[in-house]
């Protein structure tokens, strides 16, 4: 295509004026004010407690093809009635984020090093552990008394445990003859 | 009729779920922070932060904290929509909501300065300015299917009410009446404020305390007309010169390209 100065410069000025007067006949207020879909729309909704504190609040999560999108207060939760702290609004990042640990890390005694070791290896290795530690710290008589009791292991209890969680957990260290068994929100 | 978010200072405990909520709401990014004397965190608005409440330590006769969600205010004279040169800004006539579409936005930060509260934040990798959209757009638009701002819907203590602003301006005249029947002096900051702001305020101290003007000023387009007027003037120009270069330069052009790119070449050689 040829095209010579003087038709470029008529037509740069005819586009110019076509952009300029362009906007003016169409009415965009329709189309902004318009709501729009939600993007939690076609999301699974689960419901979830906090495991911050011992309040443990509602949480709804919504989540789309196994990707959390957005967490939130449960409305239908008395205890906290739709509300959320910053840390329970901050829940998402406990599946999002790629600081998170997702394998065993082992830290042997005096090492500086963490390894990473198997599931298997880690319940293994925690039965053994807490099998020593009971024969070595079981005290069954005091001042005389029949006492039956496991002194040298202590277990903190987690505000996210449900009342079946809680009671199959206190149902075995009791069976184990622990005495320090505690909550973490008590401490 | 304007919707409105009624922030009620007295209530606030500085949990700071508003701030998580609206991030978790509009997906931004988490931001880097560094401890700078106050328990605030983040310590300044950003395009990734919009809003956040603000930690005002008083020392003066006992110690005394106090709290204020900051958020764009959604002014009836909204000097950021006043000033934009590419009409990005605009405001929903259901809600009152002051919005900035930010794939018209250009970038050129008008409306960062221009603002009272310094609420619009200015991306350096979007080139785009952000604040918030009081939950009113796009697929966050909470407002307009029947749901309250993320913030608002995550308040623990009733410190952020959302509602009509005629009856919300109500509710808090009536606390203000309860607040100074248990001794503390209270107002409503944001009823006249900027012809109302739809984000307001129950402030039991002086404004400035809290980091407010007494008297917030409205940045008219007067003031940016030569900016408006420069900026068409210089993008004409550079749309009529880009192409006229093109066109009729296009004879020299390559062979200087291949000049350049030999002496380049050979300035490479001698340093290896």
């Amino acid at each position: 295509m040829k095209v010579d100065r003087r038709t470029f410069l008529k037509l740069t000025g005819a586009a110019a004026t076509t952009t300029t007067f362009a906007g003016l006949g169409f009415n965009v207020s329709q189309a902004k004010n318009q709501a729009g879909e939600l993007k939690t729309v076609d999301a699974t909704a689960t419901t979830t407690t906090c495991h911050y504190c011992s309040v443990a609040c509602g949480i709804i999560v919504h989540s789309s093809d196994n990707k959390v999108i957005y967490t939130e207060g449960d409305p239908e939760n008395p205890n906290n009635r739709g509300a959320l702290c910053s840390k329970g609004s901050a829940m998402r990042q406990w599946t999002d984020n790629e600081q998170r640990v997702t394998k065993v890390k082992y830290r042997a005694p005096g090492s500086t090093d963490w390894e990473e070791k198997s599931w298997d290896w880690a319940l293994d290795k925690i039965a053994q552990r807490v099998k020593d530690t009971r024969d070595q710290t079981f005290v069954e008589e005091e001042d005389g008394i029949t006492v039956n009791r496991t002194e040298g292991i202590a277990s903190i209890g987690s505000a996210v445990l449900e009342n079946e969680a809680c009671y199959l957990l206190v149902k075995m260290m009791r069976a184990m003859g622990l005495v320090n068994i505690e909550h973490h929100a008590r401490i | 009729m304007p919707k409105s978010i009624l922030i009620d200072v007295s209530k606030c405990h500085g949990c700071r779920g508003c701030q998580v909520a609206c991030k978790n709401w509009n997906d931004l990014e988490a931001t880097l922070t560094q401890f700078e004397g106050s328990y605030e965190n983040p310590t300044r608005l950003s395009a990734q932060t919009w809003t956040r409440v603000r930690f005002i330590e008083q020392t003066d006769g006992g110690l005394r904290f106090l709290f204020r969600k900051d958020t764009c205010k959604h002014c009836t004279d909204a000097s950021c929509m006043a000033v934009c040169p590419a009409n990005a800004i605009y405001r929903k006539d259901k809600t009152g909501a002051v919005i900035i579409n930010r794939d018209e936005c250009i970038g050129c930060k008008n409306c960062v300065t221009a603002c009272p509260y310094q609420i619009p934040q200015y991306s350096k990798t979007a080139g785009t300015v952000a604040k918030c959209h009081l939950c009113n757009e796009g697929d966050r638009d909470r407002i307009g299917n029947g749901l309250q701002p993320a913030c608002v819907s995550s308040c623990p203590t009733g410190a952020l009410i959302f509602g009509d602003r005629a009856e919300l301006l109500n509710d808090a005249k009536a606390r203000v009446n309860h607040l100074a029947r248990q001794g503390t002096e209270a107002y409503v900051y944001g009823e006249k404020e900027l012809s109302g702001l739809n984000v307001f305020y129950i402030l039991d101290e002086p404004s400035e305390t809290y980091g407010l003007p007494a008297k917030p000023t409205f940045t008219d387009n007067d003031v940016f007309w030569l900016a408006k007027w420069a900026n068409i003037l210089f993008g004409t120009g550079l749309l009529t010169a880009i192409p006229y270069y093109l066109f009729f330069n296009s004879e020299e052009e390559p062979q200087d390209l291949e000049a350049d790119d030999e002496e380049s070449n050979s300035s490479e050689k001698e340093v290896s």
